[in-house]
């Protein structure tokens, strides 16, 4: 019998051979796919956040667990596509026009992901027109925006703005983070919410679907 | 001469913003034009000198000249600072390319030479120049996330990139040492989110050896919480810690070796373009009064000011800091 702690605890190391190879295993012995997810995937991915938080783990530990994750993904993908297990919500994220730091953006795509949201990745420097365009072709739940530079928030405000003229601002959440964001901040453009880390920015992003 | 005997023999702290960014103000140009034209450089320097009277000075803060030099699509906004745009280097196949390529040929290394060579002609107080730190650049080269990851699954790809990037920086900060620079900074933001251990690895090691081949001051600057790395920076040799605002500097300094001069750290944005020139000097005295125990500090900011730094707030910054009276320098007298 696959033993579905070693899965999380390789997801949790990082060794994406390993939780291909358990996941795999697991499906042949008839384990739910969706008992997979939900009780052993997001729970890693959410161990993995929570040692980040506390320093005993850096960038690169968090990057290669989540390389884990999605190999295990990706193995479950074209079977739960055919079960009934919807995304948790869906998010549309960027790191804002101007700005071309990707890490923490990343950090916080991976961490959605492994908590069951569909994301939708615009990349680095995204003009407000292209998160609006995705907003209209993708319709998410929320739109997730990441700065690094004092200078590219103000790109922030530009892109509520332009949700509003698109007239889909209240269609979708908007919620805000990086180095020099705060929750003064966020109030003070419209944003509905600030996350100062990738898993409070998960923690974000369920309350929001409330 | 060492950089903490300077300080030794400083009767008061010395004061040393990094500010090169604000100087195109005082030349009414932009950064872009200081970025291609050693002339205004070295003018906009200049004018920062005379205004503002630090104890050092350096050029402005480039990360993208090296990679440029190696041909990396760079993008070069009017007003502010040159950024790479894409991170070709996947394999050791590709890195190969680079190899021939020589960065002194380059037109903007040339420029920031020769603006050092200016600076070293015509200005009497230490001169300071830049230089990308060995991980930054390959960071460049391959992608932040890219180098990240790979620093686990594929660390030997990583090392070779790095001791490439190693052999590029000592060919230019050599250059910028004949040029007349006292000091070269090595500016390795992207080593921040890395562990001690990894640190040592794939940053300090190769900053151990850049130090060793380089005859001038050298300081190893880095952005970003870097609280886990006081003591791996230390190890690999350099003179002086540049450090940035979000660290801790009363709590850190009893870990930074005695003969390693700690180096910062008011916030360039929150407190130097945000505040009024009161909030600037309140910020700067209760910064020196819990550095006081330390002999080994210098005044510094957090990083490079950005060009929209009000200039009463530097002036504001200068003067705070020179008219600070160590004590032990008081009862001396
Ligand atoms: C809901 O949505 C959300 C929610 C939470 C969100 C969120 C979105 N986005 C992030 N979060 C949150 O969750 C993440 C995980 O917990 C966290 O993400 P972070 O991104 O904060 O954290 C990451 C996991 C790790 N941290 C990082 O990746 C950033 C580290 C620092 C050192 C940094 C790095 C590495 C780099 N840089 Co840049 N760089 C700095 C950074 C220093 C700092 N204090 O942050 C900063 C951000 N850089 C700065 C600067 C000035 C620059 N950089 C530049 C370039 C670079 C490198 C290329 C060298 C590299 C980027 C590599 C890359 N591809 O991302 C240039 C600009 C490039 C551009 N146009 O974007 C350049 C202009 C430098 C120059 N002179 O050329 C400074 C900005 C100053 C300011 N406040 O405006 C800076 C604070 C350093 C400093 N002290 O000066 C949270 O913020």
């Amino acid at each position: 019998m696959v033993n579905l702690q070693e899965l999380q605890d390789a997801v949790i190391s990082g060794n994406a051979s390993k939780a291909k190879e358990l996941t795999e295993q697991a499906l042949k012995e008839n384990v739910d796919p969706v008992v997979i997810v939900k009780e052993w995937l997001i729970p890693g991915m959410g161990i993995v956040g929570d040692k980040f938080k506390r320093n005993e783990i850096y960038v690169p530990e968090m990057l290669i667990a989540a390389r884990a994750m999605y190999a295990a993904l990706d193995v479950l993908r074209p079977i739960l596509a055919q079960t009934d297990m919807e995304p948790v919500g869906k998010v549309v994220i960027g790191t804002v026009k101007g700005d071309l730091h990707d890490i923490g953006k990343n950090l916080v795509k991976m961490m959605l992901e492994g908590a069951g949201f569909e994301v939708i990745d615009l990349g680095i420097d995204v003009a407000p027109q292209k998160f609006v365009d995705a907003v209209k072709e993708n319709k998410p739940n929320h739109v997730a925006m990441s700065a690094l530079l004092t200078t590219t928030m103000p790109a922030m405000k530009e892109t509520i703005e332009a949700l509003k003229a698109a007239g889909l601002r209240d269609k979708v959440k908007v919620m805000i983070g990086g180095a020099p964001v705060t929750d003064k901040y966020a109030n003070e453009i419209g944003a509905d919410g600030y996350a100062p880390d990738a898993s409070s920015a998960v923690d974000l992003a369920k309350r929001l679907l409330q | 001469m060492r950089l903490i005997d300077i300080v030794r023999q400083s009767p008061r702290r010395l004061v040393i913003p990094l500010m090169g960014y604000p100087g195109a103000r005082l030349t009414n140009s932009t950064i872009r034009q200081n970025e291609f034209n050693s002339d205004l450089h070295y003018r906009s320097i200049y004018k920062l000198v005379e205004r503002f009277d630090p104890d050092a000075v350096f050029f402005i803060m480039d990360l993208s000249v090296e990679a440029g030099a190696l041909g990396l699509q760079v993008r070069y906004p009017l007003s502010e600072s040159a950024t790479v745009e894409h991170h070709p280097v996947k394999t050791l196949a590709d890195l190969e390319q680079y190899e021939v390529l020589d960065p002194l040929f380059d037109a903007r290394i040339r420029s920031y030479i020769e603006t050092m060579k200016l600076m070293a002609k015509n200005l009497n107080i230490p001169k300071g120049g830049y230089v990308i730190g060995p991980f930054t650049l390959a960071g460049l080269l391959m992608g932040a996330v890219e180098i990240a990851t790979a620093t686990i699954t594929e660390p030997d790809l990583v090392l070779s990139v790095v001791n490439f990037a190693e052999n590029i920086i000592i060919r230019y900060a050599k250059e910028l040492i004949r040029a007349g620079a006292d000091i070269i900074a090595i500016l390795e933001p992207t080593a921040t989110f890395l562990s001690p251990k990894a640190f040592a690895r794939f940053s300090g090691a190769s900053v151990s050896r850049i130090v060793r081949f380089l005859d001038a001051m050298t300081i190893l600057h880095i952005c970003g919480n870097t609280t886990h790395l006081i003591e791996a920076m230390c190890e690999t040799g350099v003179q002086g810690l540049s450090l940035d605002s979000v660290v801790d500097f009363p709590a850190v300094a009893s870990r930074v070796r005695s003969d390693v001069v700690l180096i910062g750290n008011i916030a360039p944005v929150q407190v130097m373009v945000n505040e009024t020139p009161d909030g600037v000097k309140r910020a700067v005295n209760n910064l020196l009064e819990a550095m006081e125990p330390y002999p080994n500090f210098i005044l510094s900011t957090g990083c490079d000011l950005p060009l929209e730094t009000p200039l009463e707030n530097i002036q504001a910054f200068m003067e705070a800091g020179k008219a600070w009276r160590l004590r032990r320098a008081d009862s001396a007298a």
